[in-house]
């Protein structure tokens, strides 16, 4: 994925234009095809994808949602099976394969199901995860980048469509579609509304990111080789309390715990997943007590090292897609940007020491 | 196999915990099944000489408290410690921030000397606890989780991580981002974020975190508008001794 300009990514798509009524309309018709899931208000100022029941609640232009769309295939919490240990028999929940559309996407949110199809195909394949990945379709929207979202600097345009059927574009007054596949397509022939763009309608405008990572995203798994041992860890664990939010906000992060729990005739019982973090104090911790990662300098840098360069170097993609909930959310205020520009700085001065 | 036998004891505490048992009305002749009840002063009058779990509610906070827990540490198999009084020393230990003399004064007055009173100490501090169940009051499911597992022979899962976590898990707004107080970061989890789903804020009565890092949550508590004295008095409120 290359940086192009708003202009050359979307021209060649064929376009509509929406407006807000013909956008509700079109969400309404979604609607008799399945499940849509999209961006609500929740709280004060806070958004979350809730399945939707009333076209006219669904939020278009919001910052970030709390939990990221990773909690649609891999819900927080889920029962893997239910058990009886007296005759030793179990049976598995079933998994609903009912079509599902996604609308209101941001590109990097996209990018983060895409990393996570690459965790969870990769290797033993997670069946639970692909059986609700089945019959999804996504619909993606632009976005006005807040201080916290850094998808350019990991090499996510605003306006990367790749994984999207149809793309939503802000204009006057409502929205012009892309038609971004075939799938797109067949759905705005069937809905069928929509007029021409024409050029008061069609404005292009390249949004800027403010928070940025100084080198290039080619650059950054190359930085990590150098900064095992830096200094900035030991900053961070400063700062940081251990609480874990920025791995259960982490659109990429996909670890998880188990755990049994027998009612209370001892005899049936379920076994439950939920997510897990390498932040929290018993995630490294194995039999007999030992703690591979007993301080928050090595767990937060564990955390950094799994975004930016393990996986990365088996999938040749970040495994960070700059959402910036992390960095958001982080009630010590510590930002993911600016730990890669600490580190960034600590190899730049190791580089200007060594001598030819 | 004859059913274990349990009992429940209190020492300085203010009985919540015990009552919180006897709130599990759905679920209390299902547990009757399981165990034989053989002490339980809040809801019986027997009394036994030996138990194979005894649970413990209360801090110890006097001498005589600590002849009792003594005598009941010898005739328990399995020692389990139940709430923030028992586990950390909880409200209790508000005291050992003052001196003794003018606590003594403040609550006997000129009776002072007929009440012996001694720094509170969580029951670890004296025995050797097996098993915590944490809360103020403790949590009714974590409970039934440690009996049940000592039912059968395995070993409780106790959590060790933020409350954070599960206020993620079950994706709520974020109270700190609202302006209001919030121990959730630091506590430990196991009470399913009750307080901030329900609007309320982390007190933090579920003890804190094995690693604390102290003054980084007291910096975290700044950046959100709270003093450094504020942010310590919070924080002691229920952990006095684990902040010391």
């Amino acid at each position: 994925m290359s940086s192009t300009d708003v202009k050359s990514r979307l021209e060649s798509f064929n376009c509509y234009y929406f407006d807000k009524d013909v956008t509700q309309k079109f969400i309404s018709f979604l609607m008799k095809k399945g499940d849509v899931i999209a961006p609500h208000k929740t709280g004060e100022l806070s958004y979350k994808y809730e399945i939707v029941s009333d076209a006219t609640e669904v939020v278009l232009n919001y910052s970030r949602t709390i939990l990221p769309l990773k909690k649609a295939f891999m819900p927080p919490r889920e029962t893997l099976i239910n058990f009886n240990i007296k005759n030793n028999q179990y049976t598995k929940p079933q998994i609903s394969t009912e079509p599902k559309i996604f609308f209101g996407i941001h590109s990097y949110e996209m990018q983060s199901i895409k990393r996570l199809d690459y965790s969870f195909i990769t290797g033993l394949p997670e069946s639970n995860y692909l059986t609700r990945r089945e019959n999804c379709k996504f619909i993606g929207v632009a976005y006005k980048p807040d201080e916290w979202h850094f998808a350019g600097s990991v090499g996510i345009d605003i306006n990367e469509t790749d994984g999207f059927c149809l793309y939503f574009y802000p204009a006057k007054n409502g929205y012009i579609v892309f038609e971004i596949t075939d799938e797109g397509k067949n759905l705005l022939d069937e809905f069928g509304e929509g007029s021409e763009v024409t050029d008061e309608y069609l404005k292009l405008n390249e949004d800027k990111f403010q928070a940025k990572i100084k080198f290039h995203h080619n650059r950054i798994p190359e930085i990590f080789t150098h900064v095992y041992n830096s200094k900035v860890w030991e900053d961070v664990a400063q700062k940081c309390v251990g609480c874990g939010t920025c791995n259960l906000l982490c659109s990429t992060c996909y670890c998880y715990d188990v755990h049994d729990e027998i009612e209370l005739d001892v005899e049936n019982g379920q076994r439950d997943r939920f997510w897990d973090g390498c932040m929290l104090n018993k995630f490294a911790e194995v039999a007999g007590g030992e703690n591979f990662r007993d301080n928050l300098g090595s767990r937060n840098r564990h955390r950094l090292y799994r975004k930016f360069k393990y996986i990365t170097n088996q999938s040749d993609k970040l495994h960070c897609v700059g959402c910036g909930r992390c960095s958001r959310y982080c009630p010590a205020n510590i930002s993911l940007v600016e730990i890669v520009n600490d580190l960034i700085d600590d190899y730049t001065k190791q580089q200007q020491k060594e001598i030819l | 196999m004859s059913k274990p036998k349990i009992a429940f004891f209190d020492f300085t505490s203010c009985e919540g915990c015990q009552l919180n048992k006897l709130n599990l009305e759905n679920d209390l002749l299902d547990l009757l099944e399981l165990v034989d009840i053989v002490e339980f002063r809040e809801a019986m009058d027997d009394k036994a000489d030996e138990y194979d779990i005894a649970f413990i509610e209360g801090s110890i906070s006097t001498p005589t408290c600590i002849t009792r827990i003594h005598d009941i540490r010898r005739r328990t198999k399995i020692l389990v410690a139940l709430g923030a009084c028992a586990v950390q020393g909880g409200i209790n230990a508000i005291k050992n921030q003052h001196s003794a003399d003018w606590v003594k004064e403040t609550v006997y007055g000129e009776d002072k000397y007929l009440f012996p009173s001694i720094p509170v100490q969580p029951i670890s501090a004296v025995v050797k606890v097996d098993y915590e169940v944490r809360g103020c009051p403790m949590s009714t499911p974590e409970f039934l989780h440690v009996l049940k597992s000592l039912i059968l022979n395995r070993k409780p899962e106790i959590f060790d991580h933020a409350v954070c976590v599960e206020c993620k898990l079950k994706e709520n707004e974020c109270v700190l981002d609202k302006g209001m107080f919030c121990l959730g970061p630091i506590t430990r989890a196991g009470c399913d974020a009750i307080c901030p789903t329900f609007g309320q804020y982390c007190t933090g009565c579920r003890g804190v975190v094995s690693n604390i890092n102290k003054n980084g949550a007291v910096e975290m508590l700044k950046q959100h508008g709270f003093s450094t004295k504020e942010a310590l008095n919070r924080m002691k409120m229920f952990c006095t001794l684990e902040l010391e």
